[in-house]
């Protein structure tokens, strides 16, 4: 009989949603293209708040919060840790995390804490710690130090970051979020993922994808190089040769 | 001026990467080495990632090399049959190396073996080098005349098996040291991202007994046919070569090269190998300090293969 109540209670909440709205949004750009002049790219999100497909009412009520959360490509990555063994500095730890996010920031229109509670940010992945929990180690404590090491060392190359103003809302329910990319941002599929929050409770959420990639003589030479390693290294000597020999010429006196 | 660099997937100020090409190809003219042991940590203290930056370095190497190394051609300062031996044992050599590269990079040891290896390594020829050039120096301040080495003075080490005639050289030895002496800086040469030029002319002077006149000119084209090979060995095992990185270290190389090289005619022999030690022992205590010293920051973070 509890159970039952319990299912009841269950599919009231999710046919029903508290408040009934959903989320326009949009990304400014959706593909960056790097050129022999990149140096990073900056770009918009912005969106509004509105009622459901078939609601009465022509308004939503705030306040909202509004995460952007922009994730980049996943890699394996590895952090170590240098010890001094008799006076010498030695990589001795190393915990590896796969399918790491190469990117990741967050924008918020206030602070984390006041949106809502930890649990749900972490579930949610809105965290950058909450992807260092799927360390490949046993060993618990060691994956957290090193997840926390990790996230610092990305947060320093600019390639991890929280905004807590990043958002600002335009109207009531309207809202825009800036972003820069930095030029270090790795190439790859990305996605925005926008989440409404009323009361702490996530009331609409949307996800878009965008890319970062290489265009032009860029693409060129990166797709050469992986596809037709042996004539790229080849063409590079014969570059090399020839440019040394030019410059042999150039300054002969 | 940013250029980005399509392997290295980061954009570099275009000025700041010809200038330290300029600057790393004069010395590499003055002395008739490659400048790989100065380049290669320069690119990853600017934030170039390692494998990138070693590979690259090959490439741009082989063009700082090649106007050198034709330049002596021109004055026949080259004993081309000396070089062909050096170079085949090398590239086999450089095999070995890319290879252990791959290794110890997975390993998580990279860092460590460059760092020890540039110490030993650097410290060892430095030390050597320091006190055989203050030496002929002080003797000829004391007004001693020092006597050009004579063609038949042997040593030892001339006097092992399958011995050939380098009519250049003016040398008629055992091709055994000359093998190994290939072979080894082919596998330092490509682990650490060096040409070798600074092991290559100590080994060739003291060990082989090279004239004088023609070590430089073989250094350099050793160099040359080694690296080339080098890098379409990178480009291959680890499709890490930045050719646009490569060229513009190619650019300020070739330049800084040819000043260099004139630069060096104002300079006695003596002198020159006492500066290129000098600058070899530097590099050498840096690396040493970089093993010693509590790092500024333990943690470090590093990509691995197989990314998606």
């Amino acid at each position: 009989m509890r159970f039952l109540a319990l299912c009841l209670l269950l599919a009231c909440t999710l046919l029903v949603p508290a408040h009934g709205a959903r989320l326009i949004s949009q990304v400014s750009n959706e593909t960056i293209e790097i050129t022999s002049s990149f140096d990073g790219e900056r770009m918009n999100f912005f969106g509004s708040i509105v009622p459901d497909a078939g609601a009465e009412e022509k308004f939503v009520t705030g306040p909202f919060h509004v995460v952007v959360v922009v994730l980049g490509p996943t890699q394996n990555r590895v952090a170590r840790q240098k010890t001094n063994n008799f006076g010498v500095w030695i990589n001795t730890g190393q915990v590896e995390f796969s399918n790491f996010p190469s990117y990741f920031h967050v924008l918020s229109s206030g602070r984390l804490s006041d949106i809502t509670d930890i649990t749900t940010l972490t579930t949610n992945y809105i965290l950058p710690e909450a992807h260092t929990l799927v360390a490949n180690s046993s060993d618990w404590w060691k994956s957290a130090i090193f997840g926390r090491q990790l996230v610092r060392l990305m947060t320093e190359e600019g390639l991890f970051g929280v905004q807590e103003n990043g958002v600002s809302f335009l109207a009531d329910n309207f809202y825009s979020a800036r972003l820069t990319l930095p030029s270090n941002a790795p190439p790859g599929p990305y996605l925005a993922l926008t989440y409404v929050f009323q009361n702490g409770e996530i009331i609409a959420r949307k996800s878009e994808g965008f890319a970062v990639r290489k265009i032009g003589f860029e693409r060129f030479l990166a797709l050469s190089a992986v596809q037709q390693p042996l004539l790229y290294g080849l063409v590079c000597v014969i570059l090399a040769l020839f440019t040394g020999w030019l410059g042999g010429v150039i300054f002969k006196r | 001026m940013q250029v980005y660099l399509p392997i290295a997937e980061m954009s570099v100020n275009l000025f700041f990467l010809v200038g330290i090409g300029g600057a790393v190809g004069f010395l590499s003219g003055l002395f008739g080495v490659g400048g790989g042991f100065l380049l290669t940590p320069l690119l990853i203290f600017s934030g170039v990632p390692a494998p990138v930056a070693v590979a690259s370095v090959t490439g741009q190497v082989v063009a700082a090399s090649t106007s050198g190394a034709l330049a002596h051609y021109r004055r026949g300062a080259i004993d081309l049959h000396l070089a062909l031996y050096l170079v085949l044992s090398g590239v086999i050599g450089a095999f070995g190396g890319v290879a252990a590269f791959a290794l110890l990079r997975d390993a998580g040891q990279l860092d460590l073996v460059i760092s020890l290896g540039f110490l030993v390594l650097l410290g060892f020829v430095g030390v050597l080098m320091l006190i055989e050039s203050t030496r002929s120096i002080l003797k000829q301040r004391k007004g001693i005349v020092v006597r050009e080495r004579l063609p038949n003075q042997h040593n030892w080490i001339h006097g092992l098996p399958m011995r050939v005639r380098f009519k250049k050289s003016r040398l008629y030895i055992s091709v055994l040291p000359v093998l190994i002496i290939g072979l080894f800086i082919g596998f330092v040469g490509s682990l650490l991202g060096i040409g070798g030029g600074f092991i290559m002319v100590p080994a060739l002077v003291y060990l082989l007994r090279v004239p004088g006149n023609v070590v430089i000119g073989t250094s350099l084209a050793q160099v040359v046919a080694m690296m080339a090979a080098t890098t379409v060995l990178h480009a291959v095992q680890s499709q890490s070569v930045d050719i646009l990185l490569a060229f513009c270290l190619m650019v300020g190389g070739t330049a800084g090269a040819q000043f260099g090289a004139s630069a060096g005619k104002y300079l006695r022999g003596e002198q020159l190998r006492g500066l290129l030690a000098l600058l070899v022992l530097a590099v050498a205590i840096r690396f040493g300090l970089s093993l010693v010293l509590t790092p500024a920051d333990p943690f470090t973070m590093a990509v691995l293969g197989g990314s998606q």
